[in-house]
């Protein structure tokens, strides 16, 4: 909200205090100052000046020299590009020095061979509106020589961020008396009329949906005459961003940002009999004054007359069928209050806000009806004359005081024929809360100034009233705020304080999720970490997709959560695997020329766990990918090895060294695969290892080999940090054994250590893979076998073993090999 | 006679020694002077021909001589190894790039909440955390958020079907550590929320918070003040000015925003929001205390805060876009190696 320096002048009393000043004490009393904007000139160096000659400059079409008049005796030369000036006229000349707004120096200099020492100014050129494009021209009446700044007054606007709990600072009346509350500096008197004589409504006014619109004022001005708005009144608008109409809309909108309430005046010949205030029949339709048709729903009020014709949509807008134009001469006011949660909702849904609806959204203060009422009606009378009747007054200022305060409420009164009542809110404050959050710091005496500076009074000890405009002010807490807030934060001293805590289940995950990422870094992998909502579906290989998921477990119909409503396809529902993000990731890069592509990613994915049915479940993985080469190429690794599943195997090796390692192949396929195989720690599953198919691959622009690995990390921690002892190392010596075995090229390595364990063989300590051996072209080999050497290890842990207990130990591997695994051979 | 002998010997061997130019050639001349049929060798052999009465004399001649050799030969054998360290990395170019290994890092979200995470554990916090699908008690109704807040509209909160939805806040956490643990309460959560924003350089409608929640008996504004203010310096710098402005959350009251006033080389301070915070409204307490049936909160005090870790990294690096945070080129990553 824009607030003018000027304007809130009238209400208190800034003398003394420099804009920065005032900025600071209300942003540091919770009032934001987002921007501050000079307008006009303060600057001395501006004076009035006449034109005293004019002359064209040779061979430019625009340019003048001028010999104008400053008040100095003598003539001052200046060049001058404008066009809209004759010699007589008297326009604003800054002297060399001046500094304009937004921190232009003038200076003396030549222009096409002539001297020029100073400017004739434009109005925007200092900052005020525009009118005349070229110079601005100023009354003759203006003496020659005069600083400007004493003849228009320089103004600041201040930019304001009003939190939303504060309704009541929507204008400048309420800026004006909160900066009266902190500072303690003396408020002027209130624009608003003392009391305004009212009348009941009766018939006129028929309050059709009393639980959106409890409260409703009309007051009708007969013989106005519409017309421009009086050069003060257009200032003040045009300084705050408006763009003035006529005299009685101008008026309404001045009234908005003066007292913050917002009001409505209709052209009463547009109106036919009473006023109804009611829900809009569900697909009425409404044109607003600014040419644009809405379909109504029956959570929208609207007032309409007996025509039954949608005059406004209540607190919003009003209807292109009933504004005031050239042609009105009587007008009806409307001064209401409507229920905020049904001006938003309607907003919102038509995605048409004003500057009446953001306040009554917020909650505008039934007390301000008849006040801002009064108020418009005794400018209208001062600028567009007319007659008035008295408010004609329907319904009854809504409770908003909690219910059972009610009964002992303090209650205003407003209003002479028909009165409207306004309960105040009562607090009970006692000084020890206080105390507690300030740590004493606060002297109760001074606590109690600036609640009464703020407008409240203590009824009884220990009870407070709150003023009619502050709504928000209901509970003890309320209270302390303010009086934080004023005191200053700066002014209660810091303190220290902590108690011991246990050390919880996430403060163990959290270390050592970043023990792994460290280590996963160390080995070469870029954490990523990419977006938690992803497409279902995509045509861009850099967004990540559900189709390309490569979970722990695979995804059943209905497993994938969707929001109800995206922002875009591209985030359409929640991932239910690290793989989309990081096969994204991989495209981006590789379309960037990366050629090494090893990401990890540790985070949450979703799923649901009954096909849409069941429970929402959070479950945190690990992700690693690796695809392309091995390695950045050098010198002397031209060109680094591409990644297969062995490279893949290592780094899960890495992640918890102390568990074994083995890959299945995977019963149930996921998708995006061309071949995949459950991970296995100790004996436990604990992840998904997949070959991304080669499709997938080329779709996303990533025609190079690509491995992933998806794991549990809940399950990965408990492995990792299982307890357990160290063995002992061996005392004697072990003895190593090849054996070269050949098998049909199918057979799996795992196969083959299956059958080594069933061989139970006490004293066989490892097998290890030392070498495969095929040859497609079958000449040393069968090209449909091959030939695999495993390197045998015996000890006893007693003892040394003689060679001969060793052959016996391996004869019996041997023999149980030969016995399980069909088709073998030794070599 | 054989005394001149092992004078004219022991000079031939010292001169051979010394003129060896490689390992072979020392081998040769040891095998030439040491060898079964070596010099020296024949020599000692010869011995058995001297007269008695000069053996002892020849014989200590002929043992000086030999350690004379033996100490050449050591001597050389180290020389000639030297020479040939020497002549092995002559060739060394040590100014050629390395070889080059796969590069790895941490994300620099994460960089910034393991540190903000390990500062206030240092300060006696614990982690906590919760659900990221959450329902509206815990999001809005538990902290004060009225029934009509415009955050609490499909327009800007994500919804599902199921009426749950995207936090849109870590505060959530605070209701959720609440209802399970009775006071004292001191805890952080880092992790995601949701606002449906659309996204563009300074927003984004997934990001990451860190918040912080202590509550106890009498904790004041000035406890809140001090924790934040040692945290924010931990985390920008001792010398770090940090203000706290008056504010509004449904959640707390009072509430404020903080700001930490920066350098930027060749610019004036300038003072930049930071963080949000406040002591807990009560209201939060009884919605608590009304959920559990349990008056476990009554009489208690509190502040909450909550950080944003993109905004933190932005300022930390100078990082222009958010969208930078979420796109994972190598080039931007490889930065914060």
């Amino acid at each position: 909200m824009n607030i003018s320096g000027n304007w809130l002048a009238e209400y208190v009393d800034t003398a003394g205090i420099s804009a920065q000043e005032m900025a600071d004490m209300l942003t540091f009393a919770g009032v934001e100052v987002e921007g501050m904007q000079q307008r006009g000139v303060d600057d001395d160096l501006v004076v009035v000046a006449q034109v005293a000659q004019k002359t064209p400059v040779e061979g430019s079409d625009h340019l003048n020299v001028c010999m104008v008049d400053a008040g100095e005796g003598t003539l001052r030369q200046i060049v001058c590009g404008a066009q809209n000036y004759k010699v007589g006229d008297k326009v604003p000349c800054a002297l060399p020095g001046a500094v304009l707004p937004g921190g232009w120096r003038i200076k003396e200099g030549k222009m096409m061979g002539h001297a020029s020492r100073g400017m004739l100014c434009s109005a925007s050129e200092l900052g005020k509106p525009d009118k005349e494009h070229g110079l601005w021209i100023l009354p003759q009446e203006y003496e020659v020589g005069m600083p400007l700044s004493k003849l228009t007054t320089a103004d600041t606007i201040f930019e304001l961020e009003i939190t939303p709990n504060r309704p009541d600072l929507l204008s400048h009346w309420g800026i004006a008396r909160e900066l009266a509350g902190i500072s303690g500096r003396s408020l002027k008197a209130d624009p608003a009329p003392n009391n305004a004589e009212t009348k009941p409504a009766g018939e006129s006014i028929l309050l059709e949906a009393p639980e959106l619109c409890p409260l409703y004022t009309a007051t009708r001005i007969s013989g106005v005459k519409i017309g421009p708005s009086p050069e003060w009144l257009a200032e003040r608008l045009i300084a705050i961003g408006l763009h003035p109409i006529n005299n009685v809309v101008d008026i309404t909108n001045y009234c908005l940002f003066e007292l913050g309430h917002p009001l409505h005046a209709f052209d009463a010949a547009q109106v036919r009999g009473a006023l109804h205030i009611r829900r809009a029949a569900e697909g009425e339709q409404f044109t607003s004054l600014m040419h644009e048709d809405y379909t109504l729903e029956s959570q929208d009020l609207v007032i309409s007359d007996d025509s039954g014709r949608v005059l406004a949509l209540a607190g919003v807008m009003g209807g292109l069928n009933s504004g005031v134009t050239d042609d009105t001469t009587d007008i009806i006011l409307e001064s209401a209050w409507f229920l905020p949660s049904s001006v938003r909702r309607t907003t919102r849904r038509l995605g048409l806000g004003s500057d009446s609806s953001y306040r009554f959204e917020r909650g505008a203060a039934a007390w301000n009806v008849l006040r801002a009422a009064a108020r418009a009606v005794q400018l209208i009378l001062e600028c567009a004359g007319g007659k008035a009747e008295p408010v004609a007054v329907a319904g009854q200022a809504p409770c908003t005081v909690p219910e059972q305060q009610a009964a002992m409420a303090s209650v205003l009164e407003q209003g002479t024929d028909a009165k409207i009542y306004c309960a105040l809110n009562q607090v009970v404050l006692d000084w020890k809360e206080l105390d507690v959050m300030t740590g004493g710091s606060v002297p109760h005496m001074e606590a109690a100034c600036i609640l009464k500076r703020l407008g409240l009074k203590e009824s009884t000890p220990g009870q407070w009233d709150c003023p009619p405009w502050r709504l928000d002010l209901k509970r003890s807490c309320d209270l302390l705020e303010e009086i934080v807030r004023v005191y200053g934060i700066d002014n209660i001293p810091a303190t220290r304080s902590a108690i011991y805590v246990p050390e919880s289940a996430q403060d163990r995950t959290h270390d050592f999720r970043s023990a792994l990422s460290y280590r996963l870094a160390g080995g070469g992998f870029r954490e990523v970490q990419s977006f938690k909502l992803i497409a279902r579906q995509s045509m861009d290989p850099t967004i990540a997709s559900v189709e390309y998921a490569l979970p722990i477990k695979p995804l059943m119909e209905g497993d994938v959560i969707s929001v109800a409503l995206p922002l875009s396809e591209d985030h359409a529902v929640l991932r239910p695997s690290l793989a989309p993000g990081l096969l994204a990731v991989a495209a981006r890069n590789m379309n960037q020329g990366a050629e090494v592509l090893r990401f990890f990613e540790c985070g949450r994915v979703f799923r649901n766990t009954g096909g849409g049915k069941g429970r929402d479940i959070e479950m945190e993985v690990l992700g690693i990918l690796m695809a392309g080469r091995l390695g950045p190429a050098s010198r002397t690794q031209l060109k680094p090895k591409t990644v297969a599943p062995e490279h893949l195997s290592a780094v899960l090796e890495l992640l918890v060294p102390k568990c074994e390692l083995s890959l299945s192949p995977a019963k149930q396929t996921r998708k995006a695969a061309i071949f995949g195989a459950d991970i296995q720690l100790g004996g436990q599953v604990c992840g998904y290892f997949a070959r991304v198919a080669p499709a997938v691959c080329r779709s996303l622009g990533l025609p190079v080999d690509c491995y992933y690995a998806e794991l549990d990390m809940r399950k990965l921690q408990q492995l990792a940090t299982a307890p357990f002892k160290v063995k002992d190392l061996p005392l004697y010596p072990g003895s190593g054994r090849d054996a070269t075995l050949v098998v049909p090229a199918a057979l799996r390595h795992a196969e083959i250590l299956k059958a080594v364990n069933a061989a139970k063989e006490k004293l066989l300590v490892s097998c290890r893979l030392k070498e495969i051996f095929t040859d497609p072209t079958g000449e040393k080999l069968a090209a449909d076998r091959k030939a695999v050497t495993y390197s045998f290890t015996y000890r006893d842990a007693d003892k040394t073993l003689t060679a001969a207990e060793v052959d016996a130990a391996h004869a019996a591997v041997l023999k149980v090999l030969t016995e399980k695994l069909p088709g073998v051979t030794m070599r | 006679m054989m005394k001149e002998q092992i004078v004219s010997v022991k000079t031939a061997a010292l001169a051979e020694i010394a003129a060896a130019q490689d390992m072979k050639q020392l081998e040769n001349a040891r095998v030439h002077i040491l060898g079964k049929k070596g010099e020296l060798t024949l020599l000692q052999q010869g011995m058995r021909d001297v007269p008695r009465e000069e053996k002892p004399a020849v014989g200590a001649l002929l043992n000086e001589v030999r350690s004379a050799v033996n100490a050449a030969l050591d001597q050389r054998l180290v020389e000639l190894q030297q020479a040939a360290d020497e002549q092995a990395v002559a060739g060394v170019d040590v100014t050629l790039p390395g070889e080059t290994l796969p590069g790895g890092g941490l994300h620099p979200i994460s960089l910034v909440r393991n540190e903000a995470v390990r500062i206030l554990r240092r300060m006696g916090f614990s982690l906590a955390d919760g659900p990221e699908i959450e329902d509206e008690w815990h999001c809005f109704d538990a902290l004060n958020t009225p029934e009509d807040h415009p955050a609490r509209n499909e327009r800007d909160t994500f919804y599902f079907d199921s009426g749950k939805l995207l936090r849109t806040q870590t505060s959530t956490v605070q209701a959720r550590v609440m209802e399970q643990q009775a006071p004292p309460v001191r805890i952080i959560c880092p992790g995601s929320a949701f606002r449906r924003d659309a996204i563009d350089a300074t927003h984004l409608s997934a990001f990451n918070q860190i918040e912080g929640l202590y509550v106890d008996k009498e904790v004041g504004v000035g406890d809140l003040k001090g924790t934040l203010e040692y945290f924010l310096k931990a985390l920008f710098g001792e010398e770090t000015p940090v203000r706290f402005r008056p504010h509004f959350f449904p959640f707390t009251e009072p509430s404020f925003e903080i700001d930490v006033q920066l350098l930027a080389a060749g610019q004036a301070p300038r003072w930049i929001e930071i963080a949000g915070c406040g002591m807990v409204n009560p209201a939060v307490f009884e919605n608590i205390d009304r959920k559990t049936g349990k008056n476990l909160y009554s009489g208690c005090t509190g502040f909450a805060f909550g950080i944003g870790l993109e905004r933190l990294a932005m300022i930390r690096w100078g990082i222009r876009d958010i969208r930078l945070l979420i796109e994972n080129d190598v080039r931007f990553l490889a930065q914060f190696s």
